[in-house]
């Protein structure tokens, strides 16, 4: 039997590894492939991902529920006494996560086939696709911290390689940047949340930490000193001996918390570290639908699943109150913007909020819900945005005009002339706003019943953070059908700007249809459970861990979810009024609240100033300095140089050449005052030889 | 002062002035002519030194042959060795002949002072030959004495002496012969 | 009654007076007759002291013997002078200075 479980482990890890890999050789294959626009790359892309999502099909009715954890590794390297693993963890978790990123990524490739159609550099763009793919199905099934933080890395730079895309922009090019600093500052707190996690525990393995050995659980902080306070069982102290764990001081607890934060803030856009998804939006829109919808943002819920053990209480509270103001802020901004992409990006920023208060209030496995539900509809709408951009650019291309195809103010009416995407659209609104009868309506309520429970037993200052995530929800359903209403309801107002222009709009072919199809089969509720009213019975609660007790036991259960959803059908409808009877809009349009929420409450403004600003300047003085001091330096350095060679050549023209020139002088003077006696002369013969022989006498003489 | 003395100085005084005036003139022509006197004066200095023949034959060669021949060579060669002659450099001043004044000069104080210095009156031979009387008096035969030495004691130098002067005729006739036209 | 000495210094000033005649003189018959003159000297000095040979009258004959050289050497030096004449259209010692280095 054993045997038997062993092969079917080993066949098991194949599959999932297949699964992984299949992108990464796409990737590669993409990647080689001759010239910039073949129609081969997106077949081969797809059909990699058609097999990943097969494969963990298999992988995933093999694993989940089934108890039975798969895991496997080999040695990756040696460093002294301390021995790191490369392998695979196959939990429900992962599964979980498997089976999601591959089943959202395989709609989002057949639409691109179709929607970067006529775009130049195709081959490129999926073989990013493909990498991104395959970095984030590696991410969900590795099994130690090393391999989980070099793929996160990978995830992160493959969104950059995809938001900056269309390279020749420079939006494009400033979103990616940013994107990517942002994320490298997550990255940064990660970094060292491992390494404080290695100092304490000796191992960087996912398993023996967070999983079944569970060695988070027999730590804690206890006066000031972080350490264990537990005995290890048996099986645990044979791989630990007690006297390889040290006592730490707690303030390294808190500073991995924060660390592993910062990595949710930036990879999931909460607060503080938001600023980058809604500028992330340059990408194409199915770039945006696969990795700022519903995979890479949702890599920061996972982190904060797979390290839950981690965290105490306190820190789960900050979770909480952070999560519920994100989830607020971008519901509030997203109720001005005009940019449709935008408010989409808004709202994914406000349901990641709420995944992270989620987990935050203990409510782990309506989170990971939520983070699936989510994915589907989220994906869906943003796939449908593309469609609207796609035939706004048609309009705009047609008859000239210098329109933004993505600013809703020109859009309306649009449910006559694209039917089923309106239908699509409108099915995906209504499970984002959470209206019984989708699946968004089972997660979302999960959280909220769970976070009034949550604060039985608190402060009191505490008590405001369910009713801000009911404001939130509220909100959600206002900008949500504003958007459904300015964009499908009404009448084409661009026809009221430009009279007079050729409309030619269709739905498109089945490459366009059939993913809209398929995610859309995820916004309702018999994909994740029988019944459609109450959240415990999915069967995702059945296989994760839960912080509280399933029962209905108390009066939230039934009270939330009725007023929630009363109140969110009211607001649907004042929406409605509002947009559509054109009574005047009761909100002002101009005061400081508007400008509050339309500019984004002034973030990417403070950000540039404080950060921003002082780095250039840094930067412009490190230019100025070099040029000036060090190259300076070289230059007087040079100019040195070239005046002690002018010195030299002076000195060896002047004095040494001068010296011979000297003795050349010398010995001409001499010849010439020695030729002066053979002048030819005879009287000057005569007159030397008498002076010669007169100073011969005279000497005789005076001598 | 006996006659003897201040004829002497007189004959010494013209000879001296008028070789002066020899080496100071630039004109030949003069120069020439004043050594003429000179040549008198001298004459007269050898008779008073007792050597009549001698003056005599000076004045006899020296004024009527070889001054003669000079004469007759500068003034019967032709016009253009008169030119070349009579003209002569008048451009230079007499700074140019200092040295040549400063050597002569020097000469003439070495001489004077070796002859002060050796003192010649009473060099001792001078002193042997007065006590032995063999001093040539003023009323002596000097020719008789000379043709008698000529013909014993210098017989050689005088047989060598018309040997040189046929060489010499015949050298300067050669020289100065007609060139033949090629 | 006139001594040695007289006639030496005498005789010494006619030759220093016929050097100088040679040395500084442009015309070749200027140096000729400065030739003469200090041969003259010579003369001059034989035969002051001559007189106190009375036996051999070796200065007077010497002297004799002199006047007879410089006749013969007057004659020849004409010759050359005319010759150097023919050539060199001057007779100027300065520029007769073909063998000059």
């Amino acid at each position: 039997m054993n045997n038997f479980l062993q092969a079917i482990d080993t066949l098991t890890i194949k599959f999932a590894l297949t699964a992984v890999l299949l992108p990464l050789l796409a990737f590669v294959f993409n990647f080689l492939l001759p010239g910039r626009k073949s129609k081969l790359a997106g077949w081969v892309s797809t059909v990699a991902i058609l097999f990943s999502v097969v494969l963990s099909v298999s992988v995933f009715a093999k694993v989940w529920n089934t108890g039975h954890v798969v895991h496997q590794q080999v040695i990756w390297f040696t460093i002294g006494n301390t021995v790191v693993y490369a392998g695979v963890l196959l939990n429900n978790l992962s599964v979980l996560m498997l089976l999601l990123v591959s089943v959202i990524a395989l709609p989002v490739h057949i639409y691109s086939t179709a929607y970067m159609k006529h775009d130049g550099n195709i081959n490129r763009y999926f073989a990013y696709l493909s990498l991104f793919c395959f970095s984030m199905l590696a991410l969900v099934v590795v099994d130690n911290l090393v391999l989980f933080y070099a793929l996160w890395e990978l995830v992160g730079f493959s969104s950059y390689l995809l938001i900056g895309f269309w390279f020749t922009r420079d939006k494009a090019v400033q979103a990616n940047k940013k994107a990517f600093i942002m994320n490298r500052i997550g990255d940064i707190g990660l970094l060292t949340a491992i390494i404080i996690i290695f100092i304490q525990f000796r191992t960087f393995d996912i398993d023996s930490l967070f999983g079944s050995g569970n060695l988070m659980s027999y730590s804690g902080v206890h006066d000031g000193i972080w350490s264990l306070w537990h005995n290890l069982p048996i099986n645990v102290r044979l791989i630990w001996p007690r006297e390889r764990l040290v006592q730490l001081p707690s303030m390294l607890q808190y500073i991995a918390f924060g660390g592993i934060f910062l990595a949710v803030a930036a990879k999931s856009a909460q607060f503080p570290l938001h600023t980058w998804l809604p500028d992330a939006m340059e990408g194409p829109t199915s770039v945006s639908a696969l990795i700022h919808a519903a995979t890479m943002v949702a890599a920061g819920v996972f982190l904060l699943a797979r390290v839950y053990p981690l965290f105490n209480d306190a820190e789960l509270t900050i979770l909480a109150v952070v999560g519920c103001f994100t989830a607020f802020m971008a519901a509030s901004i997203a109720l001005t913007q005009t940019d449709l992409k935008r408010i989409l990006a808004y709202s994914t920023i406000s349901q990641l909020g709420y995944m992270v208060m989620a987990m935050g209030i203990g409510a782990y496995t309506s989170s990971l819900f939520h983070l699936v539900t989510h994915a589907f509809f989220k994906c869906l709408l943003f796939l449908v945005a593309g469609i609207v951009i796609h035939q706004m650019q048609h309009i705009k291309e047609d008859n000239q005009l210098d329109i933004d195809p993505q600013n809703i103010n020109n859009m309306g009416g649009l449910r006559k002339k694209l039917p089923f995407t309106f239908v699509v659209a409108v099915i995906g609104a209504l499970a984002l706003i959470g209206l019984p009868l989708t699946s968004g309506y089972l997660s979302k309520d999960g959280i909220l019943i769970k976070s009034f429970e949550w604060t039985g037993g608190r402060s009191g200052i505490l008590k405001v953070v369910p009713v801000i995530a009911l404001l939130t929800t509220w909100l959600t359903a206002f900008y949500v059908t504003r958007l459904i209403v300015k964009v499908f309801f009404g009448e084409l107002r661009l026809l009221h700007i430009k009279p007079g222009i050729k409309l030619n709009l269709s739905d498109g072919n089945w490459q366009y249809k059939l993913p809209l199809a398929l995610l859309v089969l995820g916004c309702f509720f018999p994909l994740f459970s029988t019944n459609f009213l109450v959240y415990e019975q999915a069967w995702i609660f059945k296989g994760l861990p839960n912080a509280g007790g399933l029962e209905r036991d108390n009066v939230y259960h039934t009270l939330v979810p009725a007023g929630v959803n009363i109140l969110s059908i009211l607001v649907m409808y004042g929406a409605y009024t509002i947009y559509i009877k054109r009574r005047n809009n009761p909100f002002p349009q101009k005061g400081v609240l508007f400008n509050l929420s339309f500019n984004a409450w002034y973030f990417d403004a403070v950000y540039n100033k404080v950060i921003v600003e002082p780095v250039l300047l840094l930067c412009r003085f490190a230019f100025w300095f070099d040029r000036r001091v060090v190259d300076g330096l070289v230059k007087r350095i040079a100019k040195t140089g070239i005046a002690l060679s002018k010195l030299a050549d002076w000195t060896d023209r002047h004095i040494v050449d001068g010296f011979l020139h000297l003795l050349v002088a010398i010995v001409k003077g001499i010849g010439n005052f020695a030729r002066m006696f053979h002048g030819g002369k005879v009287q000057y013969y005569l007159f030397s030889m008498l002076v010669v022989i007169l100073v011969l006498f005279i000497l005789k003489i005076v001598i | 002062m006996s006659l003897a003395q201040a004829l002497f100085y007189l004959m010494s005084f013209i000879a001296l002035a008028s070789a002066v005036f020899v080496a100071a003139t630039k004109n030949l022509v003069r120069s020439v002519f004043m050594f003429f006197i000179t040549l008198f004066a001298l004459a007269g200095l050898y008779v008073l030194a007792l050597a009549d023949f001698v003056a005599i034959t000076q004045i006899v060669i020296y004024v009527g042959g070889i001054l003669v021949l000079i004469l007759f060579a500068f003034m019967l060669s032709g016009k253009e060795t008169l030119n070349a002659i009579a003209q002569q450099r008048r451009q230079f001043i007499s700074l140019s002949k200092l040295p040549a004044i400063l050597l002569a000069a020097l000469f003439l104080i070495v001489l004077i002072n070796m002859m002060l210095k050796s003192d010649a009156d009473h060099l001792g031979w001078i002193s042997l030959a007065i006590q032995q009387k063999n001093v040539i008096q003023p009323d002596a035969a000097t020719t008789e004495n000379i043709g008698v030495n000529l013909m014993t004691g210098y017989l050689l130098p005088f047989e060598a002496v018309s040997i040189l002067l046929m060489i010499a005729l015949v050298g300067a006739a050669h020289l100065s012969r007609k060139v033949a036209l090629q | 009654m006139i001594s040695l000495t007289d006639f030496l210094m005498v005789s010494a000033a006619l030759f220093c007076i016929g050097l100088y005649m040679i040395v500084s003189k442009h015309n070749a018959i200027q140096i000729l007759i400065g030739i003469e003159l200090m041969l003259n000297a010579a003369n001059l000095n034989l035969v002051a002291f001559g007189k106190y040979d009375s036996l051999n009258n070796g200065g007077q004959m010497f002297a004799l013997f002199a006047i007879v050289l410089a006749a013969a050497t007057t004659a020849v030096a004409l010759a050359i002078i005319l010759n150097v004449y023919k050539k060199y259209k001057t007779i100027d010692p300065d520029r007769i200075d073909k063998l000059r280095d």
